[in-house]
């Protein structure tokens, strides 16, 4: 469900609708300017309205762009040709637990042909031992403890190309053993906060979990996957120091495109023997799975979204009522005058539309300030596991079309009634 | 008593109950000292009964929405903050989650167990003792979907009222039927209804998290509704007993046969007794090999809500304030124009001898008694609503559910009249300077 397009549709709609109205009618317009000195006059309950319009809106774009930015998050994460193998009837990779002697040469001819190889005749594929590590904030008292979480590969550089990831700064971690780290660029920045600087920087020395003294050898660039939350190190200390000798957590193959990954994800899925038993995800899929938290704070947005905007409406109603009520000779006279009860209406709810509109486009101007604005959050399947991540909040045109569409409703269906009301009047009686 | 003395000293439930008391004694006093008072402003509300009826929506409505984000973060925050007493203490894997640690880690801290740590002995009980395991599987081989995935805690039925949290409100007749039937099982109810299980019924379950344990059930009750509308309890010794005859089939052992153990949990009295039994099991050698971690509930499952550090801060931060300040406004307004529309009628009260204080108090009654009863009748609709359908579906770490407080009938008219006062503060003050010479002035 695309809310801001419905929104979008909604108010679109009934801009038009008014738009037309206040165009096709074949009778003089009440003038524009009637309304702006009506306005005027009340200027005051005019602008708290405005204000409360504002308030709903600012705070609905800034929650869709934290969901929107966890959606970007899992979307880009995952190569459309990538498959990652977990252990038979695994969902996720925490859970997992695959035998680290296994080679992909073991693999049916089949299934090997359709994975890439590399210019050296390797294959294109990665071993992947992953662990969320408790990690004693530093200088924290009372002692606080986050959960990070850190990737062990075999062929860091293998693996990059794979996943589509790129060093900003630093180099990848040796194969020696050494305890080196690469962090992605959202975790570095909330290691240097705990520090007291921006970011970390290549060569700082960090604790992680067991191990004292990591040097920091690389910071990944930005690539607003969830990749950007991880640390990586080499697979072996993951393996020693966190229980997981001989065994990884999830393989990962490249094949050509989407369709040959979906191919061999079924294929491997299938292929099931006494000593090995996989069960295969397409990368895309995979993490498109962990959106369940994703739609469970779009659900409850919508939900708050919905209640803002009743109050918004009701303030909206408010005022459109103390304007009709205020107005009632007024309207007698342009009755009197000749104007039709269709161009009351449309005269009152124009007033209350563009009173809304205004709350509106100060509302998202809020919201846009935010825009890029880094938050932690969390994405999962919903049946265990997930994934601390570090997003970007995205506020890009159609949220804020969806967010002006939202004002322009809430302007009219607060001045429905008001205005059905003002049209009903009876010319000679509101004169008395 | 002691609980409610407890959560009275909750800041958000001692000022909430200060104002709705505040408000309800003064209405009182002003219903018997002064019932023309009193009724002058239910007319007045009558009169513009549109007007009033919109605040009124406009209250019930933003309160029901703030009761209800408050409701999670007043349960969050009741489960991270630490008791003054009946500390419960958790021993978890000391550097990675999740915690697997081998079975004889629970053996060093069992009261009853031969290899019980001797520097802990006299320390607890075993009725402050209990472990968890988890096991997680799927009803149907093959399928991993909602419908057909179940998790269970192994745990010993006899822990289950003493230890867990709300366990008490487990039946001791269903426990009994855990002890007298192994393959016995407590299912919530949202879960049965996911499975499609009736209690009564027997059923098999394939291991995933530990593959080739297969387990046949047999649902001897339903787990109160809310907390744990999700979970199952499953007997430890069934768990233990299918690993070890895992072994014995398999002449070898399971991979996670030294992973099985996930938690223990231990009851101490105090702060004190909490770092002096810690730091005992921290140093203990016996932990050497796979280190282990002590803890208190709430710091443990404070660790776990740092991913939503955030998404709370929204809620409690931006949310709250913003609909509390939307709330204000809208009163605001409308008690302005009500001001606005009755100045002539003002000035004639002023004639006819009300004081200035008078009319203040008349403006600022109609609203609070609009505000305090809309907040009112917000808080309990929606606490019934909610409650009876098991709690609010907003799962945040491993709570599925939340349940709304009794504190939440004094949240809800103290939201409505802190509101009300705030927005109709200002135009009451307006009311009580209305100048009489000006306003005829204008009439003349």
């Amino acid at each position: 469900m695309n809310v801001p397009y419905l929104l979008l549709v909604a108010g679109g709609g009934l801009l038009g609708l008014l738009a037309g109205f206040y165009l096709a009618l074949p009778l003089r317009k009440v003038p524009i300017r009637y309304n702006v000195r009506s306005v005027m006059v009340r200027w005051l309950t005019a602008l708290v309205t405005a204000v409360a319009v504002t308030l709903v809106i600012a705070i609905v774009v800034f929650m869709t762009a934290f969901v929107k930015g966890m959606d970007q998050m899992t979307e880009n994460t995952g190569h459309p040709g990538n498959v990652l193998l977990l252990s038979d009837g695994a969902t996720d990779e925490t859970f997992s637990r695959v035998s680290a002697g296994f080679s992909f040469s073991q693999f049916s001819s089949p299934i090997q042909n359709k994975i890439v190889k590399t210019d050296e005749g390797q294959f294109l594929a990665s071993k992947e031992v992953y662990v969320i590590v408790t990690h004693v904030v530093p200088n924290s008292s009372p002692v606080k403890r986050r959960f990070v979480q850190m990737r062990g590969i075999d062929q860091p550089r293998l693996a990059a190309k794979l996943h589509g990831i790129e060093l900003a700064t630093g180099d990848w971690f040796s194969s020696t053993g050494v305890p080196e780290v690469v962090l992605g660029d959202g975790v570095a920045k909330t290691f240097g906060q705990d520090l007291g600087k921006p970011s970390i920087q290549i060569g700082d020395v960090i604790e992680i979990g067991p191990i004292k003294q990591w040097k920091v050898a690389g910071i990944m660039k930005p690539s607003g996957s969830t990749f950007g939350s991880e640390i990586w190190v080499h697979d072996g200390i993951v393996q020693e120091r966190f229980g997981r000798v001989n065994a990884y957590s999830a393989f990962v193959v490249r094949t050509a495109n989407a369709a040959d990954a979906k191919e061999v994800a079924k294929l491997i899925t299938e292929e099931k023997s006494a000593d090995r038993a996989f069960q295969a995800y397409t990368e895309r899929d995979y993490y498109a799975n962990l959106s369940a938290t994703n739609d469970q704070f779009r659900i409850a947005i919508v939900f708050v979204a919905v209640v803002m905007s009743i109050g918004g409406v009701l303030g909206v109603t408010i005022t459109m009522f103390a304007a009709v009520s205020q107005r009632v000779k007024d309207i007698g006279v342009l009755r009197l005058l000749g104007y039709s009860r269709w161009q009351i209406l449309c005269c009152l709810l124009v007033e209350s539309v563009v009173i809304a509109l205004i709350g509106g486009l100060i509302g998202c101007a809020i919201g846009a300030c935010f825009n890029g604005y880094t938050m932690n959050s969390i994405v999962s399947s919903g049946q265990g596991g997930g994934k601390s991540i570090a997003l970007k909040l995205v506020i890009d045109g159609w949220l804020i079309l969806g967010g002006l569409s939202a004002a322009i409703l809430m302007g009219g269906v607060g001045g429905l009634i008001p205005a059905v009301h003002a049209m009903r009047l009876k010319p000679l009686e509101s004169l008395r | 008593m002691d609980r409610f003395l407890e959560d009275l000293l909750n800041p958000v439930n001692l000022v909430a109950a200060l104002i709705a008391g505040a408000v309800a004694l003064a209405g009182a006093v002003y219903l018997v000292m002064r019932p023309k008072f009193f009724r002058l402003m239910l007319k007045n509300l009558r009169r513009n009964f549109v007007r009033t009826l919109l605040i009124a929506i406009a209250t019930v409505v933003l309160v029901a929405m703030v009761t209800l984000i408050w409701t999670v973060l007043y349960f969050l925050d009741q489960v991270t903050t630490e008791r003054a007493k009946d500390f419960k203490l958790i021993v978890t894997e000391r550097w990675q989650i999740p915690s697997q640690m081998p079975p004889t880690h629970a053996n060093y801290l069992d009261p009853d167990n031969g290899s019980f740590l001797a520097d802990l002995h006299g320390r607890y009980t075993s009725n402050d003792f209990m472990t968890w395991s988890f096991y997680g599987g799927t009803i149907e081989k093959g399928s991993y979907t909602r419908e057909s995935i179940v998790f269970f805690f192994a745990m010993r039925p006899e822990h289950i009222r003493s230890m867990m949290d709300e366990g008490e409100s487990i039946s001791a007749d269903l426990v009994e039927k855990m002890k007298n039937n192994r393959r016995g099982v407590l299912l919530g109810r949202d879960r049965m209804r996911q499975v499609n299980r009736k209690v009564g019924e027997r059923f098999n379950v394939f291991g995933l998290n530990y593959k080739g344990i297969d387990l046949e059930y047999e649902i001897v009750g339903q787990l109160p509704e809310g907390r744990y509308d999700l979970s199952g309890i499953m007997n430890a010794d069934y768990f233990n007993e299918s690993l070890d005859q895992y072994k014995q089939q398999k002449k070898m052992p399971h991979p996670l046969d030294q992973k099985r153990l996930n938690l223990v949990w231990l009851r101490v009295k105090d702060r004190a007794s909490f770092n002096e039994i810690g730091n005992i099991i921290e140093k203990a050698s016996v932990f050497s090999q796979v280190p282990v971690k002590v803890e208190t509930a709430s710091s443990g499952i404070g660790n776990f809500l740092e991913a939503y550090k955030d998404l709370l801060w929204i809620m409690k931060t931006l949310l709250v304030p913003t609909i509390l300040a939307i709330m204000v406004l809208v009163v605001a307004n409308a008690i302005s124009i009500s001001v606005r529309e009755r100045r002539a009628e003002i000035a004639v009260m002023k004639v006819l001898g009300f004081r200035p204080g008078q009319i203040l108090n008349l403006v600022l009654g109609e609203s609070l008694l609009v505000g305090g009863l809309s907040g009112l009748i917000a808080a309990g609709a929606i606490m019934g609503m909610i409650n009876s359908i098991g709690g609010l579906k907003f799962p945040i770490a491993f709570f599925p559910a939340f349940l709304i407080p009794e504190w939440a009938l004094a949240w809800g008219p103290a939201m409505g009249c802190a509101t009300a006062f705030l927005g109709s503060f200002v135009p009451a003050w307006q009311a009580r300077s209305v100048r009489v010479s000006e306003v005829f002035a204008k009439v003349a």
